[in-house]
């Protein structure tokens, strides 16, 4: 148990700190900060739909991280 | 099914039983007449015309079917929540959850309607004022006086109804006596019956208030005497009030010109009666904002408690303030959330919203009537709808035939607070294995949706242009990692569940 609580420990904030990077990326791309636009060949037109992807992507990953963060202990 | 119920009330956490019948009737008078409703005439009677006081009957008629099934669920079920807790008993589940979400929703647009009103209301006067900044201030002031209890919120309530209803009476007089002899009353005919109806769903609003009588049953005095007899009162008040005034105002200024006005009915008393006559129905005004505030920040945090109380909601909800008797909670989760929306000031978009919300709940405690004398025929009923099933079925198909006439921009605003109340309904009902499980395949998919990502990159179908070498590289091994944290992340929620 103290295995796997470690477990879901660590891979709560991996993914608390996967979901965090997404969204900062999210911005740094539509806002084409560092030429993040042109590094991944994003137009300008679609910079909102990535916007969005990036957003849910993060905001799912940040939601499962906290839940594996806090696990109810039985 | 009755065993069940009594159970319910016997569980029912009490309430004070402070309001009488006078104030439970000025409860639902002083609920209706608020600063938002009499702002919205002069944009009905561009709609309508001259026939906008027919229109304006009508509605109270239809609003009445409604409030005759108010009533008898009222007195059958003694339990707060109105129309939540009425569904909840009759249908229950996801039904009764909805029913509760709008109803909430509808009352705190209701109020923030109601407190910007208000400081409408108020610029007449004070012009320099910052509308959205005295509409907030409003909503705190009376949220202090809900947190106070219920009755130091019945006393404000009859005052402040019965200082409108006089200034609303020296209106109607005024108004009558500058139309005697110079003025030819006006024919409602030819009129648009489009538009007639489109006035009527606009409209609906005016007669909002009644509903607040049923919805504090659980602190109303001798219930079953004193709540229909309240709800039938403040109908016929609420009657009498809006067709006499919209008879006045459309007798002395058209329609057409009635339309324009910010404020049509200080208008038409400025009119009739001077720029003294203009102030004093301003000040009325001014107060039945402040009653109509009153009486929904009420109503929205009754909603709160009974959800709470029903595990729909965090129990916190169903909190009563051990001096005062009142839910403490719900009064300050409310005048948080109505406060953030008030300070928009986004009226029109308030008062569609306010129509539609409970245009749904009309329909549903007409349902929920007629369930309940399916299932629960031998329940006790001090008073019963007259003319059942007609009354009910009528209430239902005016309201569904109203909703046709509503802003298709607010009925898809409608249908997205419904999937919002049914994600809220699935996170706190499913309970929390099947929420690891959910997590679990959401895990699973971003692992696998950016293994995919990681698959493209390495083949170059996906192709990092101008970028320094080394980042494409550097892009891979971060889009693996991704992968392996989110599918081990997916695996620890699915074998938390099986746990």
């Amino acid at each position: 148990m103290r295995i796997r609580r470690t477990l879901s420990k660590i891979f709560g904030l991996a993914q608390i700190a996967v979901g965090a990077l997404a969204m900062v990326f999210a911005f740094l791309s539509f806002y084409n900060i560092f030429g993040t636009q042109t590094i991944l060949g994003i137009s300008g037109e679609s910079a909102g739909l990535y916007l969005w992807v990036f957003i849910i992507f993060g905001l799912l990953s940040a939601i499962s991280g906290i839940f594996l963060l806090y696990e109810q202990q039985t | 099914m009755n065993s069940k119920l009594e159970l319910k009330i016997m569980d029912e956490p009490q309430l004070k039983r402070d309001l009488g019948l006078l104030r439970a009737t000025m409860l639902g008078v002083g609920g209706a007449i608020s600063a938002g409703g009499f702002v919205t005439i002069g944009y009905a009677a561009g709609l309508a015309g001259y026939a906008i006081v027919p229109v304006v009957f009508v509605s109270g008629f239809i609003s009445l079917l409604t409030m005759f099934s108010y009533a008898e669920l009222g007195t059958a079920i003694p339990l707060a929540g109105g129309e939540y807790t009425f569904s909840k008993v009759a249908y229950g589940g996801l039904i009764s959850f909805f029913t509760g979400w709008f109803e909430w929703l509808s009352n705190m647009f209701y109020t923030a309607l109601s407190a910007i009103g208000f400081a409408y209301a108020i610029s007449y006067i004070f012009p320099q004022i910052n509308i959205p900044l005295m509409a907030v201030i409003v909503v705190i002031i009376f949220a202090c006086v809900n947190l106070r209890g219920v009755k130091a919120t019945g006393t404000a309530e009859v005052i402040i109804t019965v200082a409108v209803l006089i200034i609303m009476a020296i209106f109607v007089l005024g108004g009558w006596s500058y139309t005697q002899g110079t003025q030819t009353p006006p024919s409602p005919f030819p009129f648009s019956l489009i538009g007639t109806f489109a006035a009527a769903s606009f409209l609906f609003d005016l007669y909002l208030g009644g509903e607040a009588v049923a919805a504090s049953q659980a602190e109303i005095k001798n219930p079953g005497r004193n709540i229909p007899i309240a709800i039938v009162l403040s109908g016929a008040i609420l009657i009498m009030l809006y067709t006499s005034v919209i008879a006045i105002s459309v007798g002395i200024v058209p329609p057409a010109i009635l339309k324009d006005q910010s404020s049509p009915i200080a208008f038409v008393a400025q009119q009739a009666m001077g720029p003294a006559g203009g102030i004093l129905v301003t000040i009325g005004l001014a107060i039945a904002g402040l009653a109509a505030t009153n009486e929904s920040i009420m109503a929205q945090s009754r909603v709160l408690y009974a959800m709470g109380r029903d595990g729909y909601l965090p129990k916190q909800f169903c909190k009563v303030h051990k001096r005062f008797c009142t839910p403490y909670v719900a009064v300050i989760v409310c005048a948080i959330f109505t406060a953030i929306f008030t300070a928009t000031g986004l009226v029109n978009f308030v008062v569609y919203a306010v129509n539609l919300g409970f245009i749904i709940g009309f329909t549903i405690v007409n349902l929920s009537l007629i369930k309940l004398r399916k299932i629960a025929p031998h329940l006790k009923r001090p008073f019963k709808v007259p003319l059942y099933p007609l009354t009910p079925i009528a209430g239902i198909a005016t309201c569904l035939f109203l909703i046709l006439f509503i802003e298709p921009s607010v009925l898809v605003l409608g249908l997205e607070l419904g999937v919002v109340a049914l994600l809220v309904y699935y996170i706190r009902m499913v309970g929390y294995v099947r929420i690891r499980i959910a997590l679990g395949g959401i895990s699973f998919g971003l692992g696998v949706f950016a293994a995919f990502a990681a698959y493209l990159l390495s083949n170059n179908i996906i192709v990092l242009r101008d970028a320094p070498a080394g980042v494409s590289t550097l892009f891979l091994w971060i889009l693996v990692f991704i992968s392996v944290v989110q599918i081990l992340a997916g695996l620890l929620h699915v074998t938390a569940s099986e746990q």
